[in-house]
């Protein structure tokens, strides 16, 4: 992903943080097996273009999804994190996704309350037949990130000995 | 606010009866006028109980301790403490019928200095909600009010905040007693053990207090009571409320009304959806 500008990129909770001009960010995307797993793979044999920065993570039900599986992220290597899973009422499960969306509301606003952006941390619905949305979605993802930096808040290598 | 009599009188009856083995209460600590728990098993000891203003810890934390465990205990609560003991009966931690609960119309307890605690300014349920017996005069619900420190937090800007929550990570050590203190934190191994050992290298950073709050905070979200034992417990003095009452303030504004533990049965917020939840920050 190149860069959009060629302005100096700083880290929008720590401005005194500049970015290195290689600076590409790591965006971990969760999709649910059924719906944006299916739409993912839909992208790519339909030979759409999409970002290569997204890491894609396959999970049964996007209420598998932990709040601690994000933080996880946010504390290991990613930059941002992009939650996909099925429309309401299409959930593989019949109810799965409207106990993760619960979830998903409360984790980012906490997450927000401590000092992260809310596009660090972004949701989506994307069915199986949706594969042009699905690159639609990882673009907007991906620019909203570059847009904030990089993310070096409680970044676990930092206090590697 | 004192029932130091009423409680040793029940207590001293129910052993007699054989209707309990075990009592938990308060007792003067023996250094200050400060209060900590005991455990009672011998009917002659109830003369130590006591029950003012100064019973600040919430009693039902002792229920997943080995000197309870299978036994049939009494025990003094408070409103907050209810309404952990009302989460903690419906997920299958205790069983009613081994408990002999002594409710209080709770008036509000005080910290170390004599000022009356926040969550007591702020507490919506001053009742206990789940009792066999009753001490006082009941208050009634009242409304529920939003935490002041939370909505001045949401006045400043980001950067402000990242500093404000950088320096509470920094400060703790990492030494557990949060989740220990917590009544509703019980699973025999915690997720955030699992990782302590091969991540962090057994090191307090702040990358670990990050992972270790915030995932406990989340895992309590919809059934903290704001009970504060975890305050009282940190030794950093940490504002841990801060998490729990941001979460407990979304809840309440987008999902029902729901506050943890106010109704029997109740499960927290996370055990149940509603077709109506909030879809605008989903693409």
């Amino acid at each position: 992903m190149e860069a959009e500008s060629k302005d100096k990129i700083v880290s929008i909770e720590k401005p005194e943080l500049i970015a290195p001009p290689d600076w590409k960010p790591v965006i971990m995307g969760i999709l649910c097996n059924w719906c944006s797993y299916a739409g993912s793979d839909l992208t790519g044999t339909s030979r759409t273009q999409y970002p290569p920065n997204i890491r894609i993570i396959r999970v049964p039900c996007s209420s598998r999804v932990d709040p601690w599986f994000i933080i996880k992220a946010l504390q290991t290597t990613a930059d941002g994190v992009l939650i996909s899973g099925c429309h309401p009422g299409d959930c593989h499960y019949i109810s799965g996704n409207y106990y993760a969306r619960r979830r998903f509301l409360v984790t980012k606003e906490l997450l927000k309350m401590v000092g992260f952006h809310g596009h660090r941390v972004q949701f989506s619905w994307v069915s199986a037949a949706e594969g042009a949305k699905f690159a639609q979605v990882v673009k907007k993802v991906t620019d909203d990130v570059v847009k904030l930096g990089p993310l070096h808040l409680y970044k676990k290598e930092n206090f590697n000995r | 606010m004192d029932y130091s009599n009423q409680i040793r009188d029940i207590a001293a009856k129910l052993f007699a009866e054989g209707k309990i083995d075990v009592f938990v209460g308060y007792r003067m600590s023996g250094f200050d006028d400060n209060q900590v728990p005991v455990v009672i098993t011998d009917p002659k000891e109830t003369s130590v109980l006591v029950f003012t203003e100064k019973s600040v810890f919430n009693l039902t934390n002792y229920l997943k301790a080995d000197h309870t465990r299978n036994k049939r205990v009494g025990l003094v609560v408070k409103g907050c403490d209810s309404r952990s003991l009302n989460l903690l009966l419906t997920e299958s931690q205790v069983k009613r019928d081994k408990l002999y609960i002594i409710g209080v119309a709770c008036e509000g307890v005080v910290d170390d200095k004599g000022n009356k605690m926040q969550n007591c300014m702020e507490c919506f349920i001053p009742d206990a909600v789940v009792y066999d017996e009753m001490l006082g005069k009941l208050q009634g619900k009242k409304d529920y009010i939003v935490n002041a420190d939370i909505t001045e937090l949401a006045t400043k800007g980001l950067v402000e905040r990242r500093e404000y929550f950088e320096e509470i990570f920094e400060n703790c050590i990492r030494c557990n007693a949060c989740r220990h203190s917590c009544p509703l934190c019980y699973c025999a191994k915690c997720c955030i053990d699992q990782e302590t050992s091969t991540l962090y290298n057994g090191t307090n950073t702040s990358s670990s207090a990050f992972h270790a709050l915030m995932t406990w905070s989340l895992h309590l979200a919809g059934r903290c009571v704001d009970c504060r034992n975890c305050e009282k417990a940190c030794p950093s003095h940490l504002p841990l409320h801060l998490l729990h009452k941001q979460n407990e303030k979304v809840i309440y504004e987008n999902f029902q009304n729901h506050l943890a533990g106010v109704e029997e049965g109740d499960r927290g917020a996370f055990y149940k959806y509603s077709l109506k939840d909030p879809d605008d920050f989903i693409m």
